[in-house]
């Protein structure tokens, strides 16, 4: 009889719920999962993604026309990109080194973005091309990874880490996704050795020992309007190394530093500054060359 | 020398070149452009010409205390919208013209003579000379107040508007504008359509500058309003001696020392 | 009836563009303790004014406040989406969501329209759970990162470079044997924050009219002097909690 009263009153807590459901279910956004426990966990409340298209004929020209893509950096929504990003193999594990700037169109928007992604312990995932593409899609990674260690009692593969998200992205081939990335890590289970695998919106998906993506691919954003914000300033280069226990950060490096004091007693380097001084040394009577003994 | 023939007045040899480069995704430079209002109003015996002190690039403020009411003779003004680079050299060509017309014909020239001057150049150039005008003065045939569109259309009317800001200040003038209205309820009217310019139109702002064109005097009143004072600082940024970084310290001496040995003599001028 | 001969050898192009830009200025600076979120209050498109006040900062629980910018009906739905979401976990967890989850929240609202995106930038700032102030900066379509203080919308290349010479100190020496402060007092950030703004809307048109100002104050910490500024108002709701501020002025109506 309750359940009845329940059913029809148009007061109770439970008829209350239900009309926002109801409410909620029109607009397909939300599940009931977002009432509970899952409610911090936006477009995934359903478990998988789910997202917004404008009711028209092609909605991915309508996405190249509003957001600057590299074909067109005057339209409006001026959207994140990252740059330079690099890693490699060695015998101790993966070194992992990337910079820190962000730009959107012309304008620096960053000096100190994290572009290497700290998935789990184990595994890293590097930035380039659209900044909300990789931090998304590899902390969605990240939950899945934790998934797979739940349901099979190990640690995912880099191998399968790399796979899923490769299948995730590609699944969107064309939808103006941009992302290039390296997922990095050191295989505890099966082949017990580091690997480094490339994946990028485009769905390519290499197995290498080194790899460099930013400049000069798809992904190139490199951008110096020094008018609107310092070039040299806030610009740092983060290193890690994968060893066999996980990741380790090394450090934070000014690259403005380094510019001009040069990376300090490394075996092989010049000892001192790449910059401006070792560049015109011996060019100008304020700076003459040396003289001939 | 010169081997190849160039024509007076612009020169047009790189237009091609910059719409390709305009097509390639390489606009040019952007002009200053006084995004503006300037008004001039009819009165009893005379002409009041207004105009705001704002001068934009984009949405940036290039200058905050600019003239836009330029000389055309000494009882000929003429206020400037649009590219701020044209208007000042279309009104400064033609009042050099004047200058010289009134020359020849040994007569005060007239109003409807800068008019004329000024739609025919602004026609020529089919627009692309970008200034949009609002001219007034008193002659021997009484006031006068046109405006000139950048083609080179013009209007001949009793209160007149241009520029971002000439709905607002329009709006004003239809409200309050009689006829043979005196001269300061001309000039009350103009500093108000300019005010409401400025407060309502993004490309106006700043101070009101005025002009009262009457037969025998003409009376330039610059900053005749200053309704927006810059506010204070809450901080002083002044930076320490020794803020910016350097590399290397290099003093060197620049006084010359310079010995002079005389050699014979009798050279020195006699003064005496 | 008139007939008119249309011509259809032409192709025609439409093109659906739902977006417009309504200009303003955001700014949030983190302390130590406190947090500052601040907006201008003009709405203007293209030329005109639409209006003198409409909030761009928002106060979203006691500890968070958003601040958008960029296409004013964006931003104003994705407030009030964001509100929507915080009640409903206020339901289900009876608290408020944790500052870094919140910009989680919105990482995930706003990717979720990465095919159709708010044009709205977004500033998040408040205090996390162990006390510190934070501000958290978003693109349109969700990437974010933690930072100390960040400017966005029309004025942003004017405020931000200014920002990075008065906060993070670039380009600034430090005198010998000293070094630069990590974090500024109140009166000092609250200054800068009045000083931004004055100075965005005597260079850019866009930017003017009113200033709201957002400050919110870790548990427990004095006022730090925040009780002789002008146009303070209290928003705190509850004793024992973080107090909420905000300071109104005005700005240069032209």
């Amino acid at each position: 009889m309750n359940s009845l009263v329940d059913r029809f009153s148009t007061t109770s807590a439970q008829s209350e719920i239900r009309r926002a459901q109801a409410l909620a279910a029109d607009d397909e956004e939300f599940s009931d999962a977002a009432w509970g426990s899952e409610a911090g966990f936006g477009s995934l409340a359903k478990g998988v993604p789910t997202f917004s298209v404008p009711s028209i004929a092609d909605p991915s020209a309508f996405l190249r026309l509003h957001t600057d893509d590299h074909a067109d950096p005057n339209c409006r929504i001026k959207i994140q990109h990252g740059t330079t990003t690099l890693a490699f193999r060695f015998k101790g594990g993966v070194i992992v080194a990337v910079d820190s700037r962000a730009t959107a169109g012309s304008y620096i928007a960053s000096g100190t973005v994290k572009k290497v992604i700290e998935i789990n312990p184990y595994l890293l995932g590097t930035m380039a091309g659209g900044a909300a593409d990789c931090q998304y899609w590899e902390t969605y990674l990240g939950i899945h990874c934790r998934l797979h260690e739940l349901r099979n009692r190990e640690r995912i593969s880099v191998s399968a880490a790399s796979k899923y998200l490769s299948n995730l992205v590609y699944g969107y081939k064309g939808m103006g996704l941009s992302m290039g990335t390296m997922i990095c890590g050191w295989d505890k289970t099966r082949c017990r050795v580091p690997a480094v695998f490339y994946v990028d919106s485009d769905g390519t998906r290499l197995k290498g020992d080194l790899f460099s993506v930013g400049s000069g691919s798809t992904h190139a954003y490199v951008s110096t309007a020094a008018g609107h914000r310092d070039a040299f300033s806030g610009n740092t280069c983060n290193l890690y190394h994968i060893k066999e226990d996980g990741w380790h950060f090394i450090g934070n490096y000014d690259i403005s530093k380094m510019h001009y004091d040069g990376p300090g007693d490394v075996p092989g380097g010049p000892g001192k500054g790449y910059g401006y001084d070792i560049r015109v040394e011996g060019r100008s009577s304020a700076n003459p060359p040396p003289v001939a003994t | 020398m010169a081997s190849v023939f160039s024509p007076p007045g612009f020169d047009f040899s790189n237009q091609l070149r910059n719409n390709f480069m305009a097509q390639k995704g390489l606009p040019l430079p952007k002009a200053t452009s006084t995004g503006t209002t300037i008004v001039g109003c009819l009165f009893d015996g005379g002409i009041v010409l207004g105009a705001d002190t704002r001068a934009t690039e984009g949405p940036i403020v290039a200058d905050k205390n600019c003239e836009k009411i330029h000389y055309i003779t000494e009882s000929i003004r003429c206020c400037g919208a649009g590219t701020a680079a044209d208007t000042e050299f279309t009104t400064a060509l033609i009042s050099s013209n004047m200058e010289l017309h009134g020359l020849t014909t040994g007569r005060k020239p007239r109003v409807v003579t800068a008019m004329t001057m000024l739609k025919q150049m602004l026609f020529r150039y089919q627009g692309q000379v970008g200034a949009a005008l609002v001219l007034g003065g008193v002659d021997s045939t009484g006031p006068h107040l046109f405006t000139i569109a950048p083609h080179g259309s013009t209007d001949k009317l009793p209160y007149v508007t241009m520029g971002s800001g000439s709905l607002a200040a329009m709006a004003v003038f239809e409200s309050g504008w009689k006829a043979n209205m005196s001269r300061e309820a001309a000039l009350q009217l103009v500093k108000d359509a300019i005010a409401a310019g400025i407060f309502n139109d993004l490309g106006s702002g700043s101070n009101i500058d005025a002009c009262i064109i009457t037969a025998s005097h003409t009376e330039m009143l610059r900053n005749v309003e200053m309704p927006n004072q810059r506010v204070e600082k809450e901080r002083q940024y002044g930076f320490r001696r020794g803020t910016t970084a350097w590399k290397t310290e290099n003093v060197r001496s620049l006084i010359v020392n310079e010995e002079i040995t005389l050699l014979g003599g009798g050279d020195e001028m006699d003064t005496t | 009836m008139q007939h008119v001969a249309v011509p259809h050898a032409q192709p025609q192009q439409r093109q659906f563009n739902p977006y417009s830009e309504n200009g303003g200025t955001i700014l949030a600076i983190a302390g130590a303790n406190f947090s500052v979120i601040a907006g201008d209050t003009r709405q203007s498109e293209g030329y005109s004014i639409q209006t003198r006040y409409a909030p761009k900062v928002f106060r979203l629980t006691d500890k968070a406040v958003l601040a958008t910018n960029g296409f004013a009906a964006d931003g104003n739905m994705f407030v009030k989406k964001v509100r929507q979401r915080l009640e409903w976990y206020r339901h289900a967890h009876a608290k408020d969501m944790p500052l870094r989850a919140i910009a989680r929240l919105i990482q995930t609202m706003l990717y979720a329209r990465r095919f159709f995106p708010y044009y709205v930038y977004n500033i998040l700032g408040g205090i996390e759970e162990d006390g510190s102030g934070a501000v958290y900066s978003f693109d349109p379509v969700g990437s974010y990162e933690r930072e100390a203080c960040r400017a966005a919308g029309a004025a942003s290349s004017l405020v931000q470079p200014f920002l990075d010479n008065q906060i993070y100190f670039k380009n600034q020496t430090p005198a010998p044997g000293t070094t630069h402060p990590a974090h500024l007092p109140l009166s000092h950030v609250l200054s800068l924050v009045i000083d931004s703004f004055t100075s965005a809307t005597e260079r850019h048109i866009e930017v003017g009219d009113g200033l709201e100002i957002y400050v919110v104050l870790a548990k427990g910490s004095a006022l730090q002097g925040l009780d002789a500024i002008q146009g303070l108002s209290e928003l705190t709701t509850t004793d024992d909690g973080e107090r909420m501020f905000v300071i109104r002025r005005n700005l240069k109506r032209d």
